[in-house]
């Protein structure tokens, strides 16, 4: 979807295409960010606060030849061109052995603005506030033991100019919004807490209709009260389509970021493309334009566009997540992975829409032949160090003798990149995107919009911390 | 030259207070503007140089008995924030509480003139010294060294006024050793007010070094209820519930389990526990906080018995109580309740004493996930990141595939031993190294 430019939009062209013209520099480019946002948040009966924000700043990258980075970001937008020679001069001051290249990109000019189903800046702030109080209002009226609740709706509507010295020009409208529901129950000395959210690049009208969300995350914070602990150990283990798509972006996702790898030559070796990783029912991927999730754009923020890298086919390493540095270092092709979560950062090479894809059969199927184990359903988060990683479950259930028994609460799974892969011996049919709220964090930038996608996914075994005997 | 165009605080202040008082009962606002330069050196070698500068406006406002916010990080556009937290309070809660008046406040030094006059080349030495040292065939190693001067200016139609300069000097270092299919990731950091000296430096190195060295050995991880030393970063996850549930907030919406427990002995006497914003040289001091309420220094747990809860003017005034000074507003959103520099106090044994009490058991140095569960109600379990087993009160090697998991509140109760070297934490956060009774280590 193209839209003609308008006044303001040929205006910060001008101005940017002036900046950038006057600078020494081997290669410049400029940022530019206004975006304009509302928030309201519930807590327990009382609204925590309905406010409208405006955030607008620049940022400026510089490489001359055979030097480092010079990054500079800032508010005061009148500065660019005083930045740009801040930046250069940072630039300059770094002088390497080995340069940093940057791998070619054809230079182009976009505009690109979305169509929403509703602009959420056209909806009073009242309005939000009312939708909100409905919904908030139905996690409190599930029972007396719920004793707070956080319900919060927020929308988002960036304009993102970016300009290089190498003639790209893009304009794009990015556009967020979501919903966040957190019910805490409470019984006596029992304190449980579950969330639900929804994240979208999308407008008014894909918030409506949400009662479901809310009501579930209150029922499923009061059924906590009474679930036992999962006792730890090594079980075989089912995922749910969410938390099976935490794994995928832990277990690889990061481990597929070039910058991990690209200067380290252990790593390399480790990461050999062609390398076996797991059995030939694993496929993952990262599709950054993929059409309608919170990951897509059409450009990352060096102005490459998006695209659709397969990570690993069928168990073998096949490719990986760059910027333009990291793919000229590594010899490969830049994938539209350099992205910033704002003008205070310059981009870093980051997932978009990491999935795992699916195989065939459900869930009855991956369970039937487990005596015992665990199926954990929902994600609460995840983090890794590379070869280690955790993926939490908001709950779980014990599978026992091919069934779904009880419920189990604090199901927190350890992951190791060179077993878990190996371990899944089950991937079904049922894929499923999770849009999400939240975000991914990776050198101070949190949260970027990022979506998982996976089908219900079985392994041999995980480990399941928890109370043990002894 | 990196400089750029000065915001003038005090006149976009003035300007914003006085278009808002016509229409409003009180207003407060707080003005924040940082510049901070940071290298960034990857693969032992300087990289990229960065310099951010961000001026922001917080508004509150008090219309009609109700409370609006608004924010922006365009200064210049006055009638735009005054009129979005007009629009805020429209929609805002019936609430008034009294803003505090003008107050004399503590003097502290919150400003170092050679930090806030650091430069690419004095920045560079600082990385380039750790980054030296750390340098070894095999080991990855990746520095970040970064300084920031913010100027924090508040007003108030309550009268309250005051303005203060502050610095802050990051070094931060990480080691990441690939062998094989063995991933070793080792980082440290250090973080004051001033600029570090070098023996800081070298301790940061030193630090790293060890922790490498002491994991040359994997061995296999150890089962059961164990006691575990926690070390000052591994402690993280223990200490959290804590921070969480001796929030004001917390206690108001009814769902801290200390809640309604003043004055009761409910952890070791061996726990005391303090905020205190007035430490010289650490990144959490400050002459008052972000409300204007003079800063002090507060107990929080004293020998095991609770004492207080942290509070800012809108829950104070909910809890019918008084400001702790524990407000804390940033550009966006409303004003919330936010630590100083807090500080568990240190207890008198050295690691091997440590070491000597642990037994057979385990270090945790760090784990993975945390934050990530239901935190305040205590439990945790993480898989370890970077855990060492102990066998007869010695170091045997790494542990990898293995999670600790147990519940705060209850092994707080029961504390074996607090060692006497606390570490600084983000440069706001002293803690010992701690060891617990009885943790639930499962292993893969």
């Amino acid at each position: 979807m193209r839209a003609a430019p308008g006044g303001q939009v040929a205006a910060v062209r001008d101005r940017l295409s002036t900046a950038l013209k006057q600078t020494r520099a081997d290669y410049a480019e400029v940022r530019m960010e206004r975006s304009r946002s509302s928030r309201v948040v519930f807590r327990g009966r009382r609204l925590e606060l309905a406010e409208e924000s405006v955030d607008a700043g620049g940022c400026v990258r510089v490489l001359s030849r055979g030097c480092g980075w010079g990054v500079a970001s800032f508010t005061t937008l009148d500065d660019l061109p005083k930045m740009l020679d801040a930046a250069g001069e940072m630039s300059r001051a770094i002088v390497l052995a080995e340069p940093i290249r940057l791998a070619e990109t054809a230079p182009r000019e976009d505009e690109v603005v979305p169509e929403l189903d509703g602009d959420p800046l056209g909806v009073p702030l009242a309005e939000k506030r009312r939708l909100l109080e409905h919904l908030n209002g139905l996690m409190l009226a599930a029972s007396d033991k719920i004793a707070d609740t956080a319900a919060t709706y927020s929308d988002e509507r960036t304009e993102w100019y970016y300009a290089n010295s190498e003639g790209t020009w893009l304009y794009e409208l990015r556009p967020e919004i979501g919903l966040a529901a957190q019910a805490t129950a409470r019984d006596g000395g029992c304190i449980e807490r579950s969330l639900e959210s929804v994240g979208l690049r999308r407008g008014w009208r894909s918030v409506q209709d949400r009662d479901e969300m809310f009501r579930a995350a209150a029922r499923r914070a009061l059924e906590l009260l009474d679930a036992p602990a999962v006792v730890g150990g090594t079980y075989p283990v089912v995922l749910d389509p969410r938390l099976a798509g935490v794994f995928v972006h832990e277990a690889f996702g990061h481990l597929s970021e070039a910058d991990f790898v690209y200067e380290n030559p252990q790593a390399r070796e480790m990461m050999t493309l062609g390398r076996r990783f797991g059995s030939d029912i694993v496929t993952i991927g990262d599709d950054g334009s993929a059409p309608g999730l919170r990951g897509t754009l059409p450009y990352d923020d060096e102005g490459t566009p998006t695209q659709r890298t397969v990570l690993v086919r069928e168990g073998m390493l096949v490719g990986r997540l760059h910027s333009r540095e990291t793919a000229a270092a590594m010899g490969e092709h830049p994938t539209g992975n350099a992205r910033a979560i704002s003008f205070r950062h310059p981009p870093i090479v980051r997932m978009t829409n990491t999935y795992l894809e699916a195989g065939s059969g459900g869930l009855d199927d991956l369970i039937a032949d487990i005596r015992l184990g665990v199926y954990a359903v929902d994600a609460v988060g995840g983090q890794t160090f590379l070869e280690n990683f955790s993926f939490s479950a908001a709950r779980g259930y014990m599978i026992r003798n091919g069934r779904l028994a009880e419920l189990v609460k604090d199901v927190v799974l350890a992951g190791n990149l060179f077993q878990s892969l190996q371990s899944i011996d089950g991937v079904a049919g049922d894929f499923r995107w999770n849009q999400t709220g939240g975000g991914c964090g990776k050198g101070g930038q949190v949260p970027l919009p990022v979506t998982e996608g996976a089908p219900h996914v079985r392994f041999r075994e995980l480990l399941v911390g928890g109370e043990v005997g002894g | 030259m990196l400089g750029r165009s000065p915001v003038r605080g005090r006149e976009v202040l003035d300007t914003v207070l006085a278009r808002a008082k016509r229409r409003v009962d009180h207003a407060d606002a707080l003005l924040r503007d940082e510049t901070q330069l940071s290298l960034r050196f990857e693969s032992g070698r300087l990289k990229e140089s960065a310099l951010r500068q961000e001026a922001g406006l917080n508004l509150r406002v008090f219309a009609g008995g109700r409370l609006g916010v608004a924010g922006t990080t365009d200064l210049a556009d006055h009638d735009d924030v005054v009129a979005r937290a007009m629009a805020s309070a429209g929609q805002g809660e019936r609430l008034t509480f009294d803003l505090p008046c003008s107050s004399p406040l503590p003097s502290l030094a919150t400003f170092d003139d050679p930090a806030a006059g650091m430069d690419v080349a004095s920045l560079a030495a600082l990385g380039r010294r750790v980054v030296e040292q750390l340098t070894r065939p095999g080991w990855q190693v990746s520095a970040s060294v970064e300084r920031s001067v913010e100027r924090v200016e508040f007003a108030s139609t309550a009268g309250q006024r005051f303005a203060y300069r502050a610095t802050a000097v990051r070094v931060g270092a990480e080691v990441m050793r690939v062998a094989g299919d063995d991933v070793l990731m080792a980082f440290e950091d250090a973080a004051r007010s001033g600029v570090p000296a070098d023996e800081e430096l070298d301790a940061l190195a030193g630090a790293i070094i060890r922790k490498i060295r002491r994991a040359e050995r994997v061995v296999e991880a150890p089962e059961g209820k164990l006691p575990v030393l926690f070390t000052p970063s591994g402690s993280a996850a223990v200490l959290l519930p804590l921070r969480q549930a001796l929030s004001g907030k917390t206690v108001l919406q009814g769902i801290s389990p200390l809640s309604g427990k003043l004055g009761e002995a409910l952890f070791d006497p061996a726990l005391t526990f303090a905020d205190d914003p007035l430490v010289p040289g650490r990144l959490g001091s400050r002459p008052a906080d972000d409300e204007g309420v003079p800063s002090r220094r507060l107990c929080l747990i004293e020998g095991g018995t609770l004492r207080a809860f942290v509070y800012d003017l809108e829950t104070a005034a909910r809890a019918a109580t008084a400001s702790t000074g524990h407000g804390r507003r940033s550009t966006f959103g409303k004003p919330g309740i936010g630590f100083s520099n807090t500080l568990l106090s240190p207890g008198a044994m050295d690691e091997a004493a440590l070491l000597a009490e642990v037994g057979h058991g385990l270090i945790v140095d760090e784990l993975i996930g945390v934050g990530q569960g239901n935190v305040v109600a205590g439990a945790f379990s993480h898989p370890v990141a970077l855990a060492y087993r102990v066998d007869g009160g010695e170091i045997a090697g790494r542990v990898k595939d293995a999670a600790v998991a147990g519940n705060s509140y209850e092994l707080l109760r029961r504390v074996r031993a607090v060692g006497r070297d606390a570490k600084w934490i983000a440069g706001t956060r002293s803690v010992p190294p701690l060891v617990l009774d009885a943790v639930n280590v499962a292993r893969g």
